[in-house]
């Protein structure tokens, strides 16, 4: 169950674990949530702190499907912005309250997860990426066109959430502190849910898929169905994380389900290490704190961004928290 | 055990106290400094693109807000208080600027906010400070937020809008019976200035004998000139901006269209017309918010310039920078007569505000907070008959300041 080969599959195999990969392993969703309770008070800003907890959820729901089951999508981006979008149009043209607001965004983008899954998984490698890319952008077009429904262009607005009533308390939404924990519960319940699915034999059964296709498929395993299941998993876990967006900054750009948003999912994934559970989180933070912190200095941070990007593919292809796993079990 | 405990307990305390005390001296110190700093300096936040493809326009717009803000320091600031702009990179992305704003507000505790480039953008902004009270003067075009949806009270739009460019630049270049084609990028933008081109149109008794729309940062046009051509119109509208506008007006004129027709643009956009030559341009009209060329009737431009050539070796300011000066400037304005940043006070300054700063008079307007200003209709120059590298238009005409320009307050939504 709780065996640290999840949390580094490839390192564990070869060497014997050493107890802190252990108790990393073991204890990863409370480690993690203590990380994140932690965050606000580290970053330079708080609402820098509450897009690494957004984005840091993509990455990780991201990563069940790309670390775990070994399917590189290039159209995650539709996900997260169908969460951010339903949210946003639920609570603005309806009237619906946030938390059903929220669920009703996770269900709308697992709904689309399943039928772009449905659709795709019976691609394979270069395909896949391809028809994922080809139907994100569709969902990109229609949102596009759409416009008296999300704005087109100019991006949903009007639905701005001040005030919350959590657990029979009214909590003024607008605080930067506040937004963070209450979004941070969403995290930590992402947090949990995939760790969940990686201990239990559906998570061995994907990365079974991963490692060998075939034997999978002798073994008795039906492939199609369990890439369907992953697929919309992280894709429910998407959108989520584009509800929380939704939530946090009261506006959707359009910007969100192009298919750049996919590719930073895909980059942060890598610079924080596929195939580990925390690792997408790390580089989701590593990413955004680059970003906000070089950007602040010279107007030609991409190029520093982009340079630091290339060394990590090229000398850390662990990624971060792969790296340091990997340094760990030494 | 219990001894142990009290000691673990009294160490503790003991620690804590001088810990307490230390962090008490350092707070009594810092304190009075750390009070009037706060007091003192007012801070004004600038997201804009500075990197993407608008960044040469966010560039001007910078140094053009921070000249007006070092002409307010230079005269002693905000009643004795020195004011300091804060520029973040909005990577023209609506929710990169939300972020940035919401740094801004939340962490440099900033006392408003000016700036954005794009009609999202700005409204992404405008969501962030109008929810949180915080003042905001948008500098760029877009009608949708003149609308009452989408109104605040803390927003301020001191850019032309789409629909009081297009009125005037029909008014000078389109005549009755005149057929026009148009060619529009298919977002926001171009949508509007269609749509404002459109109903002057049916002012004038102009027709419309076809449009297409193009996407947003299309390279090649060769496929639309041809079509745009069988339409045979007597004028070609290209409403996209930056360097859409560039490349589509090159193949018009690689086309041959401007033997058969005239091209008229919503907004004769400065850098491109540099960047591009005088040749692919010569004789297009269109709209802006500033030309330097003003200078020679008109006072306050005369300043401007010369106030902007000595900080930036003799260059001289350009349209969408002009916004960043006229912008800031307006706050400020208000912010000295209102004697502070008091919001309240700020707002009914602004509201009260009539400024002079670049290009003649200037008010916003009391129900959308649009600034009424002058609108310029220019014609890009042959190359022979330019005087100097930056001698780029005529001025065909300058719309005066005037709310005819402008979609009525009740059309708009508000309560008359």
């Amino acid at each position: 169950m709780s065996s640290p080969a999840l949390a580094a599959p490839a390192t564990a195999s070869e060497r014997k674990p050493s107890s802190v990969t252990a108790a990393l392993a073991a204890y990863r969703v409370p480690l993690s949530i203590l990380a994140l309770c932690l965050l606000p008070w580290l970053l330079p800003s708080k609402a820098l702190a509450v897009n690494v907890l957004v984005y840091g959820v993509v990455a990780v729901g991201y990563n069940l499907l790309f670390g775990y089951t070994g399917l590189l999508s290039f159209g995650h981006a539709a996900f997260f912005g169908a969460g951010a979008y339903i949210t946003g149009i639920a609570i603005g043209q309806f009237g619906v309250p946030w938390l059903v607001a929220v669920f009703l965004g996770i269900l709308g983008g697992g709904a689309l997860a399943f039928i772009i899954g449905g659709l795709t998984t019976r691609t394979r490698g270069i395909y896949f990426s391809m028809v994922t890319l080809a139907l994100a952008q569709l969902v990109y077009y229609v949102a596009l066109q759409a416009s008296s429904w999300t704005g087109g262009e100019n991006g949903l607005r009007g639905f701005t959430v001040d005030k919350i009533n959590l657990f029979g308390t009214t909590i003024n939404f607008l605080d930067p502190i506040n937004k963070y924990y209450v979004l941070m519960m969403f995290a930590a319940l992402a947090l949990w849910a995939v760790s969940r699915i990686l201990n239990s034999p559906f998570g061995a059964a994907i990365e079974a898929i991963r490692e060998n296709e075939r034997r999978a498929r002798t073994c008795g395993y039906d492939v199609e169905k369990t890439k369907l299941l992953a697929f919309t998993l992280s894709g429910l876990i998407c959108a989520l994380a584009g509800t929380m967006s939704a939530l946090h900054l009261a506006f959707v750009p359009l910007d969100v389900l192009h298919y750049h948003t996919s590719g930073m999912i895909v980059m942060m994934t890598l610079l924080g290490g596929a195939r580990s559970f925390f690792g997408p989180f790390v580089g989701a933070l590593a990413f955004l704190l680059m970003e906000d912190v070089f950007s602040l200095w010279t107007s030609h941070w991409q190029i520093i961004v982009g340079s630091i990007f290339i060394l990590f593919v090229l000398f850390l292809p662990r990624g971060l928290w792969g790296t340091f796993l990997e340094k760990a079990v030494r | 055990m219990t001894e142990g405990s009290r000691n673990i307990t009294r160490q503790k305390l003991s620690r804590r106290s001088v810990l307490a005390g230390f962090g008490a001296g350092a707070s009594y110190l810092a304190m009075p400094w750390v009070a009037r700093a706060q007091d003192e300096i007012i801070r004004i936040g600038f997201p804009t693109p500075l990197t993407g493809p608008f960044a040469a326009e966010a560039r001007d717009q910078v140094k053009c807000a921070a000249l007006a803000v070092k002409q307010f320091n230079d005269k002693g600031g905000i009643n004795g208080r020195k004011v300091e702009l804060l520029v973040r990179d909005d990577k023209l992305n609506g929710g990169e600027a939300a972020t940035r704003t919401l740094e801004l507000i939340e962490k440099d505790k900033v006392h408003a906010i000016v700036g954005a480039l794009s009609s999202a953008v700005q409204l992404a902004v405008n969501e962030v400070t109008r929810a949180r009270g915080i003042i905001y003067v948008s500098i760029s075009q877009s009608d949708t937020i003149n609308e009452v949806k989408d109104f605040s009270k803390y927003t301020f739009h001191e850019a032309l809008n789409p629909h009081m460019t297009t009125a005037a630049v029909a008014r000078h270049s389109f005549k009755k019976g005149n057929k026009v084609a148009h060619l529009v990028a298919d977002y926001a933008y171009g949508h509007e200035m269609l749509r404002g081109f459109k109903r002057a149109q049916a002012q004038i008794g102009a027709e419309t004998v076809g449009e297409i729309l193009h996407p947003f940062g299309a390279a090649d046009y060769s496929t639309f000139m041809p079509r745009l051509r069988s339409m045979r119109p007597g004028i070609l509208c290209i409403s996209n901006f930056g360097r859409d506008q560039a490349n589509s007006i090159k193949q018009a004129v690689d086309f041959g269209m401007k033997q058969q027709m005239k091209i008229v643009v919503p907004v004769l956009l400065h850098n491109q017309r540099l960047a591009v030559g005088p040749d692919v341009y010569e004789g297009v009209v269109g709209g802006a918010n500033y030309y330097w060329g003003l200078e020679s009737g008109n006072p306050s431009a005369k300043a401007f310039n010369d106030a902007y050539r000595d900080g930036n070796r003799n260059a001289i300011p350009t349209d969408y920078g002009a916004y960043g000066y006229t912008g800031v400037s307006s706050l400020l304005l208000a912010m000295q007569a209102a004697g502070g940043t008091d919001t309240e006070k700020v707002i009914t300054a602004l509201e009260d505000l009539k400024y002079d700063v670049a290009k003649g008079p200037q008010q916003y307007r009391k129900c959308d907070h649009q600034s009424v200003q002058s609108v310029l209709v220019l014609e890009s120059k042959k190359a022979a008959s330019m005087k100097s590298e930056v001698d780029l238009f005529d001025i065909v005409a300058n719309e005066p300041a005037s709310t005819d320009l402008l979609r009525s307050c009740s059309e708009l939504g508000f309560p008359a």
